[in-house]
């Protein structure tokens, strides 16, 4: 029956309707939530949506309700398998201590990059553009 | 229901809108076009860092600029519901035409109906099904298509 329907995004979407799903942005949210409807530009409509921060293999979530997306800002949809979830070894975490580590993180990773940056820039390479900055 | 129609289905109601660069604005819709142009009323905008906020009667925004809507959980079931009592008036008028639109590629009037004959299961995207218990969505599995007059998609609502 899948062989049926044509490759297009609406085709390729159908199946996810009502379906757990993870939105991830281009400002690289991940969003979890239950896909309800989408439309040609991709806009999605999501019911009882968090927004998951991970560090590491700990998370925490953020309860954001219903959210209509805007197509643009889309990066992937994917489907999300309630019975392997289980088995995922994520821990739940409050939210502050998590917000904490990510900033943590994001300094460290700042100091990192300005190091490196001057080092090449000493022998001639330019480094702008990092991880994150693909879309 | 599509994304736009509850955002058309929203008008009046208070929600929350961030834009590309992370500024946010919360205040209640007054109107919006198939581009996601909005309008909004009584206006608490926030900058993008979340520390400066400003006050304004009305605004604009333009539907290129928007990243999301967060909109009431309550405001959904309202339109669903809406939606639905639409679609019943519409079945008694049609004469049991079937499922009616079926959403994103919802099928035409009736007259397209013939050569789809398509496989069950597939009413189309926008309903809110009952695999999560939430009122009886309209069906989407059924029998395959019939003949001409029913509209060949969307199975008939149990």
């Amino acid at each position: 029956m899948d062989a049926l329907i044509p490759f297009t995004t609406s085709g390729s979407l159908v199946d996810l309707v009502d379906k757990k799903v993870m939105v991830i942005l281009r400002d690289g949210r991940k969003l979890l939530g239950v896909f309800r409807s989408y439309d040609q530009f991709a806009n999605f409509l999501l019911e009882s949506c968090v927004e998951r921060l991970h560090y590491k293999l700990e998370y925490a979530d953020t309860d954001l309700g219903v959210l209509l997306i805007r197509g643009e800002n889309v990066v992937a949809l994917g489907e999300i398998d309630l019975i392997a979830e289980d088995r995922v070894p994520l821990i739940p975490r409050p939210l502050d201590e998590i917000r904490t580590k990510i900033n943590e993180e994001n300094r460290r990773k700042e100091r990192d990059h300005l190091i490196k940056s001057k080092v090449l820039e000493t022998v001639g390479f330019v480094s702008d553009g990092r991880e994150g900055d693909a879309y | 229901m599509l994304p736009l129609s509850l955002l058309n289905a929203a008008q009046g109601k208070p929600m929350l809108v961030e834009l590309k660069n992370g500024v946010t604005f919360n205040g209640h819709l007054v109107d919006c076009d198939q581009f996601m142009n909005v309008t909004l009323r009584e206006v608490y905008q926030t900058s993008a860092d979340g520390e400066r906020f400003w006050k304004m009667p009305e605004m604009f925004i333009k539907g290129n600029i928007i990243k999301y809507f967060r909109i009431a959980d309550s405001i959904l079931d309202q339109a669903m519901a809406e939606q639905e009592k639409q679609r019943a008036a519409g079945r008694q008028r049609g004469g049991g035409r079937g499922g009616g639109r079926g959403g994103a590629r919802g099928g035409g009037e009736g007259g397209r109906g013939g050569g789809r004959g398509g496989p069950p299961g597939r009413g189309g995207p926008p309903m809110r099904g009952a695999a999560n218990g939430r009122g009886g969505g309209p069906g989407r599995g059924g029998p395959p298509g019939g003949g001409g007059g029913r509209g060949g998609r969307g199975a008939p609502r149990q």
